[in-house]
């Protein structure tokens, strides 16, 4: 699993649910910002669950950038790989 | 006591138009109800039924917002915006305000967030529902779509009170203006009921009426002699209610007023309407309005086409309006829309409004042969009867449960 498919799914999402131009979707770009809140971001992480038959843990500290979302992901992918 | 004046109205077109061609159609006695299926198992739905079928959620109120409501919300809310902007308000303006608020109605509210969720777990194998289902389902999600969006901080109230939701939703919005705890309140309401298990159930009870694709627009006929029962529909209706001197004082268009609300309840049973129960409640709006009953022109039926409903409500308006009852216009407008549920007094007081402002008093489409139990009215037949310059009307909400809900509008000088 790579960055750039945690990037695609979330780009999806958010072009089928929100009107946030594709543009601005970066890694840089703050979810605040975007309007994305907190039921989005559960909506997000559920997401990315059904898609990638994962099991994410709750996170200790929100993420505030779509970079620090993908991380979530990535973090417990790379994980995951580990012990699989 | 304070006046209230309407200065915004707006129904959903279930054929994708605008309010007044809803009414212009109603006005001619065009019934909107279409034969609506679907392939849900085991059984798939076949029926008649107003189905909102040209409504684009996101046309309507834009992606974002869609995408977070459930189907009754964003009824709700559509049919919101598009009162709010009659009556001279913008939807984008970043206003918030502590004197207005929202009172709504819904019976069966985010009923389809958990009915879809649920059969997404047994017939596709999912063990858990998506997080936004509970504040897509919650049945006052509409209420809060609508207070956060236009900044409403009077009160963002919701009433469940099957059929009589939406016209005690009106009423107690009247009532907060009236009494002078709010200057504007957004009121109305929105439901739908097109959901396997909720015409499953109206099945069981024996008061649906059939119909085929050829006959769907003639399956409900009030107070006819051949009618069998009621037919389902999904929609939402809103009203702008404001204290008179604020709509003035802003300019506002001024539709007509809203003059009384009679609410109470038969305390008799569950789903038999109970006739001394409508006739308290009708002359609860009359005297609240400081109306006479030869000041009533037309009266917009709760008339739902079943056997046992339509006699009472036509011995209660009787009993109300004595001398007078045999020139009244009554018609009963859902043999054009159907029965909306929650939003029934919504789109009945809408209707309601239209016809004292513009003049014109729709029929009960589908209605040939009046019952001889049904007699003692003057019902309206075919096609509308205009230019009778009524001084008021009234919208009658009786419901499962035995609440009964009346509103008495006046028209505005």
């Amino acid at each position: 699993m790579t960055n750039e498919s945690s990037l695609k799914i979330l780009r999806e999402f958010l072009l089928e649910r929100t009107e946030i131009p594709e543009e601005k979707i970066t890694p840089e770009a703050s979810l605040e910002e975007l309007g994305i809140d907190s039921l989005t971001q559960l909506e997000l992480l559920f997401e990315f669950e059904e898609k990638l038959n994962i099991s994410l843990p709750d996170v200790e500290e929100r993420p505030k950038t779509i970079g620090e979302l993908i991380s979530v992901v990535e973090k417990h992918m790379s994980a995951k790989a580990l012990t699989d | 006591m304070r006046r209230v004046a309407v200065t915004g109205v707006s129904i959903i077109d279930p054929q994708g138009g605008s309010t007044q061609d809803f009414f212009e159609r109603t006005l001619l006695g065009q019934s909107s109800i279409t034969f609506f299926q679907n392939d849900e198992l085991p059984k798939p739905v076949a029926s008649p039924a107003l189905h909102c079928a040209g409504f684009s959620a996101e046309r309507s109120i834009g992606k974002a917002l869609a995408s977070s409501m459930d189907r009754y919300s964003q009824l709700g809310v559509a049919a919101v915006f598009d009162a709010w902007s009659m009556a001279g308000l913008s939807v984008d303006a970043e206003q918030t305000n502590d004197r207005w608020g929202v009172s709504w109605g819904t019976a069966l509210g985010g009923t389809h967030a958990y009915e879809h969720g649920l059969r997404d777990m047994w017939k596709n194998g999912k063990e858990r529902l998506p997080p936004m289902s509970v504040v897509l389902g919650m049945n006052n999600a509409c209420a809060s779509h609508i207070a956060i969006k236009l900044g409403l901080g009077a009160s963002c109230l919701t009433y469940s009170i099957a059929c009589a939701s939406a016209a005690t939703a009106i009423g107690e919005g009247f009532n907060k203006i009236q009494q002078g705890e709010a200057d504007l309140m957004v009121v109305g309401g929105s439901d739908n009921p097109l959901l396997y298990g909720v015409f499953r159930a109206w099945e069981a009870m024996r008061v649906l009426s059939p119909g085929n694709a050829e006959t769907a627009a003639s399956a409900c006929r009030p107070f006819d002699r051949t009618r069998s029962g009621l037919v389902l529909g999904e929609g939402a209706a809103a009203l702008i209610l404001e204290d008179w001197d604020h709509a003035v004082k802003r300019s506002a268009p001024i539709i007509c007023e809203l003059g009384g609300y009679g609410s109470n309840c038969d305390h008799q049973n569950l789903v038999r309407p109970d006739q001394t129960g409508q006739v308290k409640a009708i002359k609860m709006a009359l005297v609240n309005a400081g109306m006479q009953p030869r000041d009533i022109g037309y009266i917009n039926a709760h008339g739902t086409a079943t056997l046992e409903g339509d006699p009472i409500e036509i011995a209660a308006i009787r009993e109300v309006f004595g001398s007078h009852a045999p020139n009244m216009p009554v018609s009963a407008t859902k043999s054009s829309h159907g029965h909306l549920m929650g939003a029934s007094g919504a789109i009945e007081a809408a209707i309601t409004v239209l016809a004292l402002a513009q003049d014109a008093l729709p029929p009960t489409a589908n209605l040939n042969d009046v019952d001889p139990k049904c007699e003692g009215v003057m019902h309206i037949k075919g096609q509308s009867i205009k230019n009778t310059n009524p001084k008021g009307a009234i919208s009658n909400c009786f419901a499962f449960g035995g609440s009964n809900a009346v509103l008495a509008f006046k028209k505005s000088h």
